[in-house]
């Protein structure tokens, strides 16, 4: 049988793909989508069961996935193996690849914290002349926010300051509880605002790409998808240079494939797209292709105890909901610490606080964790990593996959920059604790290593100059017209907000560009 | 006879071997028996009942292998002062000890030399301390030696001291593993018990020729090394 031609080859199935796929199919452009992994059917492999029913008493199996602090028992079987898929690194400098390779990717379990970037992040250098602006500003990518706000179904109040532009959102008009009221309070004084957060709400319970996206796309009758389709490298027209398919192996059989198309759509979350460039020598004209790799900061942060709701009081308008603070340095005055900033996550809880808030053990602690139960008041950090030219991913020779792909080494580590910010928000979150009354339980200044926020975004950056980008503005290789990246390896700069909403609203933007394009003649 | 009946019956005589054909020669009453294997899963059907079964630390006991005597009595010391028998059953009710040295035994190297040399150091604290063994403490003197070394930390970062990270680390261990045991499930109510069932994820699609001789996939070494950087970020791995 020869090998079709089809018009767009979408590589991956997360969010950024399932976006591209609606608006070209919508646009009446036939498209094949690639996965690396199968379809999960939560009714056929999913089951609810307790701790014991498991071999390893709900501990993570050891040994496995130790690169995934989010893992556990319950849900190994979901994540990719890292042993299965291995990429290496300094062991002085871990990285914490996460990865999902289910149809849906990543967009399968999502937090949906859903926030836009600003032009402190999208204009960063001319705000504080670090790294390089972005080659688009708020103003431009707004209306795309918009409707993705839409089809996410994104709830939130439009209580935003300038670094959190305000959106098309489901308004939340639930009142602050009272803890909520004391925090806001304390806050205030320091020039912190406390705003409702923004959460895709999606339907029923999911805001995915397999919900929300493609059965938009299959509904037109031109998406095909193929599952368990691991792509080895995007092929090239030996007469025209220019690429033109890819070669894939059956995850299960170990057979390689070929597929042709017109135009290919590399949507397999940013470090495989990366990856998969560099396999295939393409689109590295700049020399900049793996490099300004960057996340965010997580794991640093406080729990902290609200008096009055101890001791089983009623605390039904004391407790309960949560904010999200903008960043709030390096806004109106200079740090003298630290570049750009952080957000914290801030939860008011209604339910039992971990034993490791407490020095103590036996009847001991049984007794504080009764006392404290209901009383838990959290913050988290989500702080900008720098995108730095020498915080990279490249291709290691040396190793390869299961099916026998070479891998990725991941080069990165955090700075100065980095560990003072987390430094700070500690800092500060313990003072805006203490004035607000509440007892700090515990704290921690040190991140999670690189990679655990499941952020990491870079590597393949868009920009106007052919030299120093290796995307156009509208996420196009410089190198190759028909060649197009729609995932987050296309930012310039990571932000402290999740890169979810802007991911999207860059694909949609690309992809109807694209569809432009296409119709002009132009590819 | 109808003409597949006469089909199934040829198959069935080709497939049968000459000693049954034998047999059946020199007992010309009995029905034929079909050899194995039959095409038995055809009559599974979503009406066929599940055998019951029950989770074999309900019954059998873990035979330990990783831990050696001393540092075993230790650990059954210090798993019952961290989790006592109370309101609900208690570490040694729930196995712990001994389902801590399966755990710990197949974790990577670093994790059982955390235990190893934690264990070591109290019992030497102990008999320096107490001039008795761990094993042999009463709650008051292992209160002594451990809560000197108690923390509070957050989620992914229990404290890197020395002996404490023993001790905190430790002390969550024998904490989940007695509260996810049988033992403890089974001494909650039906609503707490329901609370604590989580979604469990089977494989998905698995690939059953990963591990076949052909196959191109190689295992990495184990386990990255804890890294030393001015800004510690240590990894525990489980």
């Amino acid at each position: 049988m020869s090998v079709q031609t089809t018009e767009v080859l979408i590589i991956g199935s997360g969010h950024s793909g399932g976006m591209a796929a609606k608006v070209l199919t919508e646009n009446g452009i036939p498209c094949l989508m690639l996965n690396a992994g199968p379809i999960v059917d939560v009714t056929r492999q999913a089951t609810k069961k307790l701790p014991d029913e498991l071999p390893f008493r709900g501990f993570k199996p050891p040994g496995k996935l130790e690169h995934v602090f989010q893992a556990s028992e319950f849900n190994t079987n979901v994540w990719v193996d890292e042993a299965e898929v291995p990429y290496t690194f300094n062991p002085a400098h871990p990285y914490n690849w996460v990865r999902v390779r289910l149809f849906g990717g990543r967009s399968l379990f999502w937090s949906r914290q859903s926030f836009r970037l600003s032009d402190y992040e999208l204009k960063g250098r001319s705000h504080d002349g670090f790294g390089q602006d972005w080659p688009l500003d708020h103003a431009e990518l707004s209306p795309f926010y918009s409707r993705v706000e839409e089809i996410m179904q994104v709830t939130g109040a439009l209580d935003g300051p300038a670094q959190m532009p305000n959106g098309n959102f489901i308004l939340d008009n639930d009142p602050w509880s009272g803890s909520m009221q004391r925090f806001i309070a304390a806050a205030q004084p320091k020039g912190i605002a406390v705003c409702k957060q923004r959460r895709a709400t999606g339907r029923d319970g999911l805001a995915s790409s397999v919900n929300l996206l493609l059965p938009d796309a299959e509904r037109t009758g031109k998406l095909t998808s193929i599952q368990n389709a691991v792509v080895r490298e995007i092929t090239v027209d030996k007469h025209t240079g220019q690429p033109n398919g890819c070669k894939f192996i059956d995850r299960l059989s170990h057979r390689e494939m070929e597929v042709r198309a017109r135009v290919i759509v590399l949507a397999a979350g940013t470090l495989e797209t990366t990856r998969l460039l560099l396999n295939s020598g393409l689109a590295n004209s700049s020399g900049v292709l793996g490099h300004y790799l960057c996340d965010q900061i997580y794991g640093a942060g406080v729990v902290a105890s609200v008096p009055e709701a101890r001791n089983a009081a009623e605390h039904s308008k004391l407790m309960g909901g949560g904010a999200i603070l903008p960043r709030f340095r390096n806004i109106a005055e200079k740090h003298p610490k630290f570049l750009r900033g952080y957000g914290m996550n801030v939860t008011s809880s209604t339910g039992g606080l971990g034993a490791n808030n407490f020095a103590a053990y036996g009847a001991e602690l049984d007794r504080k964790m009764q006392e404290y139960y209901g009383s838990g008041f959290h913050m988290s950090i989500m702080g900008e990593v720098l995108a730095r030219y020498e915080n990279h991913v490249r291709i290691d020779r040396q190793k390869t996959d299961a099916w026998g792909i070479p891998v990725l080494h991941v080069e990165t580590q955090y700075t100065e920059n980095e560990f003072n910010m987390a430094s700070d928000a500690v800092d500060t979150m313990s003072e805006v604790c203490h004035d607000a009354g509440f007892e700090v339980l515990a704290s921690n200044k040190t991140p999670n290593p690189p990679g655990y926020s499941i952020h990491e975004v870079g590597t393949a950056r868009m920009g106007d100059d052919p030299k120093t980008s290796v995307l156009n503005r509208w996420s196009q290789s410089h190198d190759h017209k028909n060649l197009w990246v729609v995932d987050g390896a296309a930012f310039v700069s990571a932000g402290w907000q999740n890169p979810t909403m802007t991911i999207l609203a860059l694909s949609m933007r690309a992809s109807e560009h694209l569809v432009d394009e296409m119709k002009k003649g132009n590819l | 006879m109808e003409r597949r009946e006469v089909l199934r019956a040829m198959a069935v005589l080709a497939i049968t071997p000459r000693w049954l054909l034998a047999q059946a020669g020199q007992n010309q009453s009995a029905a034929p028996v079909l050899p194995a294997p039959v095409p038995w899963t055809l009559g599974l059907n979503p009406r066929t009942p599940l055998p019951n079964t029950t989770v074999a630390d309900a019954i059998a006991e873990t035979v330990p292998s990783y831990f050696s005597a001393a540092e075993m009595a230790t650990l059954i010391r210090l798993s019952d002062i961290f989790m006592p028998r109370g309101e609900h059953p208690g570490a040694l009710e729930a196995e712990t000890p001994a389902f801590l040295d399966f755990l710990i035994g197949h974790s990577p190297a670093v994790r059982g030399t955390l235990y190893k040399a934690g264990l070591l150091w109290l019992d030497a604290q102990a008999k320096l301390k107490c001039r008795k063994p761990f094993a042999e403490v009463s709650e008051d003197e292992a209160g002594e030696l451990i809560k000197p070394w108690l923390r509070t930390w957050m989620t992914d970062h229990p404290p890197t001291q020395s002996h404490a990270d023993f001790v905190n680390i430790a002390h969550a261990d024998i904490r989940t593993a007695t509260t996810n045991s049988k033992p403890w499930l089974d001494s909650l109510d039906e609503r707490s018990r329901d609370g604590r069932s989580q979604l469990y994820w089977s494989p998905i699609e698995p690939d059953v020729y990963a591990e076949r001789e052909t196959s191109v996939h190689t295992r990495p070494s184990q386990t990255m090394a804890a890294p030393k950087a001015t800004h510690e970020v240590r990894s525990y791995p489980r």
